[in-house]
């Protein structure tokens, strides 16, 4: 007979006594655990039992045994139920059988008591107010069970049921975790947008601090895109939020991109905007797009499936603005164009309409002038939009970054590799190759000319700064080069 | 690395959302392993407050892990 048993079944008390008793036995004491409708004036209507079977058998067996050494008893046993149990029902019972009661009481309560104590069950009550409970593990229950109520956005007509479901499938991807991302990630994680990437290579900064609303004076230092990652999912544990602390470039941003269904471009970065554009079109993934100057905004929306315009059908020519560091900024105003982004974000994921369709929108936030400015596609947009052709002819036309793991790789893609080092840089670190030509950066822009226009060239520097510089003016002049992401220092060296 | 199964029961279940896995974890102790897991799945119970059960036996949080054991942390015990 096991001394210890669980059952899923209801208890039989009588069984029990049959099993435990012994003609010699003058004395038998049982204990019965009741399930009882109250708890701390709290009214209980369910308790679950769970249990670590093999383990609270092992236990429980060894509880009775220590019973039999301690008390003069010549028979024990315990029942414990598993399973959903309603009030009135027998949780657990306890007999003993001895020669005389002292034993048998002792014994008794000696099991019950360790029982309780040491076997691995647990016990979740649920409350007449519908909350519930683990038994003895408060501080965790009270969040576990709390779950978020988007009642109140699902009896909009435009969202209803259907619209939650979708939008806790969406994976939105944020680039940019600042003042424009901050909103826009706050929101959507409030709406419930079940997967939500978020993009920034820099670290929290106190000049941040009175407009970038997701951080604290406790936070200078860290990345912003596991900070704000950590926050978000604190508050929304339903959620999946993926901090990525770096930049995006030419050789993993379609990667990325193919793992969401729509990306926000809450950067302040020309490069970063024509980059996500590019990489939008390439891998058909719409873009809202928004930036900010002091008072003013800009919002535009690019969809692969209309004829919206692409970052290059609006801005052919790249001209720089200043940044808000540099410009000035009052946190409000990127707060608004943020919070107008997940505001489109939802609206795209719901299937409602934008009410920017093909459309620039600016708004004065000093005077509320609001004005619409067509941004349709054109068909000779730079960005190839209207025709993508593929990953090859986009890089050449488009990637001014790239990365390789050697120059071989480079090599078989079809380059031309160009090391612009110095002769002093190239000894202290040399490539692991000789299919690497060398000449120096000053000697390229003293003369271009050494570079014949019908090869497409990757350039290299010792950390893609300077190179990156390079192939930018190679390219105003109609050469196609792409520099080396990272430069040297992430190429294997040569010994 | 070490390939352990883990178990999770009662409040560290509902926060796992799943009942057994394959861990493959960097850890060689069991601390670590809970450090691990807690982060990813953000129990909200603290290692102190647990037991611990190697190959369903209790064991001292300072054991050492070993491949292929099972391992499972104990929440509070409420039965009775």
């Amino acid at each position: 007979m096991n001394s210890f048993s669980i059952t899923s079944s209801p208890i039989d008390a009588a069984a029990l006594r049959e099993q435990v008793a012994h003609p010699g036995c003058g004395a038998y004491a049982s204990f019965e655990g009741w399930v009882r409708d109250n708890q701390n004036d709290r009214s209980v209507t369910l308790l679950e039992y769970e249990a670590y079977r093999l383990l609270a058998e092992k236990e429980g067996a060894r509880i009775v045994q220590e019973a039999i050494s301690r008390f003069e008893i010549s028979s024990a046993k315990c029942i414990h139920r598993t399973g959903a149990l309603q009030v009135g029902d027998i949780a657990v019972l306890v007999g003993a059988s001895a020669a005389h009661r002292k034993a048998a009481f002792e014994a008794c309560r000696y099991i019950i008591d360790e029982v309780k104590k040491r076997v691995p069950i647990w016990k979740k009550e649920t409350y007449s107010d519908g909350h519930s409970e683990w038994v003895g593990c408060h501080a965790c229950s009270q969040t576990s069970n709390r779950r978020p109520d988007y009642s109140r956005q699902i009896a909009l007509k435009e969202i209803g049921e259907s619209g939650q479901d979708k939008l806790a499938s969406a994976r939105v991807l944020v680039i940019g975790a600042g003042g424009l991302g901050c909103p826009a990630l706050q929101y959507l994680a409030a709406a419930g947008v079940g997967t939500i990437g978020i993009v920034d290579h820099d670290r929290v900064d106190a000049s941040n601090l009175h407009r970038q609303t997701l951080y604290g004076v406790d936070d200078i230092g860290r990345f912003k895109a596991e900070v704000a990652a950590e926050k978000l999912f604190g508050m929304h544990p339903d959620l999946s939020l993926v901090a990525y602390p770096k930049k995006l470039c030419a050789g993993d941003i379609e990667h990325v991109f193919s793992e969401h269904d729509l990306v926000l471009d809450c950067t302040d970065d020309l490069d970063a905007k024509y980059l996500i554009s590019d990489a939008a079109v390439l891998t058909q993934t719409p873009v809202v797009f928004s930036s900010v100057y002091q008072y003013e905004g800009q919002l535009h929306v690019y969809h692969p499936s209309n004829q919206s315009g692409c970052l290059r059908c609006l801005w052919p020519k790249p001209s720089a603005a200043p940044s808000c560091e540099e410009a000035g900024v009052l946190g409000p105003v990127p707060g608004v164009f943020g919070t107008i982004q997940a505001l489109e974000a939802i609206k795209m994921i719901t299937g409602m309409a934008s009410g920017v369709e093909q459309q620039l929108l600016l708004i004065n936030l000093l005077d509320y002038s609001v004005q619409r400015i067509s941004a349709p596609r054109i068909s000779d947009c730079a960005g190839a939009c209207v025709n993508v052709t593929g990953l090859d002819e986009w890089r050449r036309k488009i990637a001014t970054e790239i990365s390789f793991d050697s120059i071989d790789d480079a090599v078989q893609a079809g380059f031309d590799v160009i090391d612009i080092r110095e002769p002093g840089e190239i000894d202290e670190r040399p490539l692991a190759t000789e299919k690497a030509r060398q000449i120096t950066m000053t000697r390229l822009e003293a003369e271009p000319a050494l570079l014949p226009v019908d090869q497409q060239y990757l350039i290299i520097c010792a950390r893609g700064v300077r190179s990156r510089h390079l192939a930018g003016m190679l390219r105003a002049q109609g050469i196609e080069a792409c520099s080396l992401q990272g430069g040297a220092a992430g190429l294997p060296v040569a010994f | 690395m070490t390939n352990v199964t883990v178990r999770y029961y009662a409040v560290l279940r509902e926060q796992a959302g799943l009942n057994v896995e394959f861990v493959e974890t960097q850890s060689s102790s069991i601390a670590g392993l809970y450090a691990e897991l807690s982060q990813r799945y953000r129990f909200s119970l603290e290692s102190e407050s647990l037991r611990v059960a190697v190959n369903n036996e209790f064991a001292e949080w300072s054991s050492s892990l070993c491949d292929g054991d099972t391992v499972v942390f104990i929440p509070p015990v409420a039965g009775g």
